[in-house]
């Protein structure tokens, strides 16, 4: 497996992982803050990894010419705060996400594994795919470590 | 914020190839789980602060010690050593044995410090062309890891468990960030 192959496979592990930390509940228990004083939810995170898929693949990596999703006139808090209990707003944010995610993976697979080394802005020296490819490996991980605690408070479901 | 940016200890230098790429990740993240640690008491370390979770920020930091020696030491190196934070009866000692003592939080910082500076050691061997070799996994026979998969895991494992010491740490003192 190449290098290219392994951070797909990790990313789509970790996609799956977010599916099952959210299936099964309500919209009631999606945007529940079930750990407070903590603002997060199930339903914020979701709109939150769409954001952040977008931004890697789409704004940064494709240099397309789209605003982030879910962040109106630099509120960025406004991808938590309006994850509200409305279906109408769980179907969006998991429709928006699984579109995403379809983006990306159209990304990826233009890649070739040379490609890693790329850095996209050679100017700024921001950094390789390979460190986009791993941030999203990061804030996957991450958020998932939040999914689990607050879904373990919502209805006592844990591991993987 | 909790840190000024002149007192993050964490670097973002670009790395030029793969493996470079891996050891900054690694070394920011384990930085980023012992922050989430700082300022606190042994009683504030033990505590379970996001019930009904038994996680606890000291559980944590054994359960890292655990996590590095069973991949660094066991599998990488197949030193053949018990696992530690561990037992037949118990396979959650890591977080089920934690006391709000000055005793345990030395012990387990001891341990987690003592596990990366071993890790640290042997990942510094490594060439970058030997990331694809596979390895025998400890105590699963017939299952091998590539040496990339390791590492990629070891950043993903920090990064989760940094996800939790977020809510666990903002439940004890509001302490959110970084």
């Amino acid at each position: 497996m190449t290098e290219l192959e392994a951070l797909r496979r990790w990313i789509d592990d970790l996609r799956a992982a977010v599916e099952r930390k959210t299936d099964g509940l309500t919209a009631e228990q999606l945007a529940s803050r079930s750990v407070p004083p903590s603002q997060l939810s199930l339903l914020g995170l979701v709109r939150h990894l769409a954001q952040m898929e977008h931004y890697w693949f789409v704004v940064t990596l494709s240099r397309a010419d789209e605003p982030q999703l879910y962040v109106r006139d630099g509120d960025w808090d406004a991808q938590f705060r309006d994850a509200v209990a409305d279906q109408a707003v769980v179907a969006d944010a998991f429709d928006t996400w699984r579109a995403v995610r379809e983006r990306a993976d159209a990304v990826m697979d233009r890649l070739e594994p040379a490609d890693l080394e790329f850095v996209w802005d050679p100017d700024d020296r921001i950094g390789s795919v390979r460190d986009a490819l791993l941030q999203v490996v990061y804030e996957y991980s991450r958020h998932a470590g939040h999914l689990d605690l607050l879904r373990e408070a919502i209805d006592g479901a844990t591991g993987e | 914020m909790w840190l000024p940016d002149d007192e993050d200890p964490r670097t973002y230098s670009n790395p030029q190839g793969e493996k470079a790429t891996y050891v900054e990740y690694l070394a920011n993240y384990r930085l980023t789980l012992g922050m989430k640690c700082e300022g606190l008491t042994p009683e504030q370390l033990a505590t379970r602060s996001v019930p009904p979770s038994s996680m606890s920020l000291l559980g944590l930091i054994r359960h890292m010690a655990r996590v590095e020696n069973n991949w660094f030491q066991r599998t990488a190196q197949a030193n053949g050593q018990d696992r530690i934070y561990w037992s037949e009866d118990d396979g959650d000692l890591d977080f089920n044995a934690v006391e709000p003592s000055q005793e345990c939080v030395d012990d387990a910082f001891a341990s987690w410090r003592r596990e990366i500076a071993a890790a640290e050691e042997w990942f510094a061997g490594i060439e970058e062309s030997e990331l694809g070799r596979e390895l025998p996994i400890a105590g699963r026979p017939d299952e091998v890891v590539s040496v990339r998969d390791l590492v990629v895991h070891m950043i993903e494992e920090y990064a989760r468990h940094c996800g939790h010491a977020d809510l666990l740490r903002e439940c004890i003192d509001g302490r959110t960030g970084q």
